[in-house]
């Protein structure tokens, strides 16, 4: 029994944080932000993610990547939140898994290294904003390998040197070039590119592979990543309200004695902790096709979700006046929260999901949840199980 | 990530639950065989079925072998734990010596102590009360008046506690008196933790009648009761400290058996929310009741994996210290929340003590009212949120 992070994967941890401390701190995020014209792909950055092999974990060993797992990317995306960390890793990433699922040798030849590399940029059209997270169209169309749609909210689709694209009969691999429009929108977190892109006949080269399984398959994948994100945002958030409040003077004492805020921000360091845990444990049911991954990743997405939401709230509220600049990064955790809460299916539909797993039709008994019929063991008569009335 | 047990673990998992498969006769399994016995009836069938557990080996998981219990690892407690709620097993009778004098006796008593108090404890042959909370004196248990003179070799007590977990049943009682003065406003001083018989003319228990009509706690007087001095807890005057590290032992517990109680719960909720009719349809069906119930799921699941987490830690030897205080906030309001989403489902009736679906109908609405007293008992949900903001967040006091 060990529920943590190994050596290795902390090792990795720790390389992303300090590369994040040391070169890419909340200064560089703030340049990205004041330069809503650019393409939000700082380029020592960029250089850099791609050298350190953290767009490489997931890519086989023959293509140049590291055969590691859900669980490593997780490590990377939760950082990433934690430093609101711009640029399109999560596309390259997931346009790489694509490939690796659902991908000919031929195709995977073609793009993985480039990709595991960074040399090429990766972009995601998988899903059509506020459906919930099934395999279908994300807004596409395919006749004889010309594809034809509008796909919206796209993120970094105008960096990318190859997007995959959800058509109604699967995956798609387009290229930017004849067909393909992209228009950059004006969105309010500027840690993100988001775009439309419209396809007018564009050329796609259909991912043989990508079976709804395989599309079912990166959904999921892709809302643990958000997950990770999310986790990372939430937690970051709640360590700078506390120290902040720890320091902040009203009433001639530290804002962080009063028993309101004291108590409101230890429900959330619970339910941060919960949340993190639920983002482990999904990439790691994922990483070892665990029984219940699907429901661990609707688990994870939701409750990420909703602390997230909770924690870049709180994190203005405890901050008073200042929190509410834009001077000030709390607006960067809201707003990236706020783009991935939705991403990927949102805590309601997730929930949906769950029910659907369990609410619709009884589980099948599972010893290690000690699942089954409750009769028993708890009448008042009996005490319960949990009965031991404690002092204090 | 390894989330598999040990060859070992598993091993003791199969031996204890065939011993449960022969030694626990299935309708001691269901609430009706409980349903119509009485409070010391059933407290008695319970203490020698726990008895008999204990004399096959099957008590005190990780204590010491030479004290009487069976010298295995956190995963075989909590692999006990699992096994005791899936057989349906009775609870302990004896949950406040389990989970607080043993541990306590076993880190500062006396070889003399230890030698006697926990086999004894094991074996149901004592069973402890503990006696802390007075009318006065609840979250700010350093209030407390309980007066204990020292006359000759023995303590005089006089005072009352009250909210006593099996005051009606208990042999012994480790209580807190004041054996000194509080020295100026430091009220922790002057306190003594006392091992106390509670069959003596000088303590009186009488029961009180709880939310769910059921008397599993009670006050005791003590009026002129006496204890011998030898009977103190990590000596005299250190009382305070003593209650600290005494309550400290809760948190190794993973909190893995209430998550696979309240498991089980909530598959008997969603098969309730399946049979029951809301608007037509099934109440599994509504889209807002379905929310709630996934919810649910949600914050019982993040319970498993935080079990998990504790698991790995005290495994690895390693004191949660405060942390523990998140453990017990979250079961307590993740059991609370079950309640209110079953009672949702029940609608109106929620108030039948017995309805539809008899027997588990019961069960579940008396989970409901008992989750009610969880965010009290053993620090309330206040309390909690206190230590986590200044002793895990650091926040100023
Ligand atoms: C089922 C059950 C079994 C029990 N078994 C035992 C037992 O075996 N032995 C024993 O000694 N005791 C036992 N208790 C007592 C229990 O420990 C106390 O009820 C608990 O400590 C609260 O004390 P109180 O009841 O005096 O409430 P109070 O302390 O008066 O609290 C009232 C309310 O005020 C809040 N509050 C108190 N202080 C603060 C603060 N500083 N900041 C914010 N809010 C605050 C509390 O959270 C609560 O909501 C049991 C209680 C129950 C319900």
């Amino acid at each position: 029994m060990r529920f943590a992070l190994t050596d290795e994967q902390r090792d990795l941890q720790d390389a992303v944080r300090s590369y994040l401390r040391d070169r890419f701190g909340p200064q560089q995020v703030r340049e990205v932000y004041e330069d809503p014209a650019g393409d939000a792909v700082p380029d020592k950055l960029w250089a850099s993610i791609g050298e350190q092999g953290w767009l490489a974990l997931m890519v086989p060993e023959q293509y140049e990547g590291f055969d590691a797992g859900l669980v490593e990317a997780s490590v990377i995306a939760r950082a990433f939140g934690a430093g609101t960390v711009p640029g399109p890793w999560l596309g390259t990433v997931l346009a790489a898994e694509a490939l690796r699922l659902g991908g000919s040798p031929e195709q995977q030849a073609a793009w993985l290294p480039r990709l595991a590399s960074g040399e090429a940029k990766g972009a995601v059209a998988l899903i059509a904003p506020g459906n919930s997270p099934r395999p279908a169209s994300a807004g596409a169309e395919a006749v004889q390998g010309r594809l034809t749609g509008t796909l919206n909210l796209v993120e970094y689709a105008a960096v990318a040197d190859v997007l995959v694209v959800a058509a109604a009969d699967g995956l798609y691999l387009v290229q930017p070039g004849e067909g393909v429009t992209v228009q950059a929108l004006d969105a309010l977190d500027r840690t993100s590119r988001l775009t439309t892109v419209t396809l007018t006949g564009a050329a796609g080269e259909k991912l043989a592979g990508a079976t709804p399984e395989v599309h079912q398959q990166l959904l999921d994948r892709a809302a643990v990543l958000v997950a990770n994100d999310l986790v990372g945002i939430a937690r970051k958030a709640l360590t700078d309200t506390v120290e902040y409040d720890k320091t902040r003077v009203q009433f001639g004492r530290p804002v962080g004695s009063f028993q309101a805020i004291k108590h409101h921000l230890a429900d959330l360091v619970v339910h941060v902790t919960m949340a993190e845990h639920a983002a482990l444990y999904a990439a790691y049911a994922l990483d070892s096709g665990a029984q219940d991954a699907t429901l661990a990743v609707s688990i994870a997405k939701s409750k990420a979700g909703d602390v997230a939401r909770q924690a870049t709230s709180d994190m203005i509220q405890y901050h008073g006046g200042i929190g509410f600049t834009w001077e000030h990064d709390a607006h960067f955790y809201f707003k990236r929260a706020k783009r991935l809460e939705y991403a990927y299916g949102d805590a309601t539909q997730h929930r949906e999901r769950i029910a659907a797993l369990l609410i619709d039709a009884a589980p099948a008994e599972d010893n290690s949840l000690g699942g089954g019929t409750a009769v028993g063991g708890t009448g008042a008569s009996q005490g319960t199980g949990v009965a031991a009335g404690v002092a204090v | 990530m390894d989330l598999t047990f040990s060859k070992e673990d598993e091993d003791f998992r199969r031996e204890f639950r065939s011993w449960l498969d022969t030694n626990l006769p299935a309708e001691m399994r269901t609430g009706a065989f409980w349903a119509d016995k009485t409070e010391d009836e059933s407290f008695s069938i319970r203490r020698q079925w726990e008895a008999d557990k204990a004399a096959a080996g099957f008590a005190g998981i990780v204590w010491p072998t030479e004290y009487g219990g069976r010298g295995g690892t956190p995963t075989m407690k909590a692999i006990y734990d699992q096994e005791m709620i899936r057989a349906n097993a009775p609870t302990t009778v004896n949950p406040l010596g389990l989970t607080f004098l043993a541990p306590t006796v076993m880190f500062l008593g006396t070889e003399e102590q230890k030698k006697t108090i926990i086999p004894e404890l094991l074996h149901n042959k004592t069973i402890w009360c503990q006696g802390f909370s007075e009318p006065g004196a609840g979250s700010d248990l350093a209030a407390l008046q309980m007066k204990a003179e020292r006359q000759g070799e023995e303590y005089v007590l006089n005072g009352q506690k009250i909210w006593t977990t099996n005051a009606m049943h208990g042999d012994k009682i480790f209580t807190m008196a004041r054996t000194g003065a509080p020295e100026g406003s430091k009220k922790h001083a002057g306190i003594s933790m006392l091992l106390v018989d509670m069959h003596q003319k000088g303590v009186e228990a009488r029961p009180l009648k709880q939310m769910s009509g059921a008397s599993e706690f009670g006050e005791v007087f003590f009026t002129d009761a006496t204890c011998p001095v030898t009977e103190v807890l990590g000596g005299e005057g250190n009382g305070w400290q003593t209650a600290m590290l005494l309550l400290s032992f809760e948190r190794g517990s993973s909190a893995i058996s209430q998550y696979t109680e309240f498991r089980k719960m909530w598959d008997e909720v969603a098969a309730y929310a399946r049979e029951t009719s809301r608007d037509g349809k099934a109440a599994a069906q509504d889209p807002v009741l379905r929310q709630q119930l996934a919810k649910s799921l949600v914050e019982l699941e993040c319970l498993k994996y935080h079990s998990w987490h504790v698991l790995t830690q005290t495994s690895q030897g390693k004191d949660l210290g405060f942390e523990a205080s998140m453990t017990k906030l979250f079961w307590a309001n993740t059991f609370r929340d079950l309640g209110d989403v079953y009672s949702d489902i029940a609608g109106q009736e929620f108030q039948l003590t017995a309805g539809a679906r008899g027997a588990s109908r019961q069960e579940l609405t008396s989970m409901a009212l008992w989750s009610r007293s969880c965010t009290i008992w053993g620090g309330s949900n206040e309390v909690q949120r206190t230590v986590i903001a200044e002793r895990v967040l650091g926040l100023p006091r």
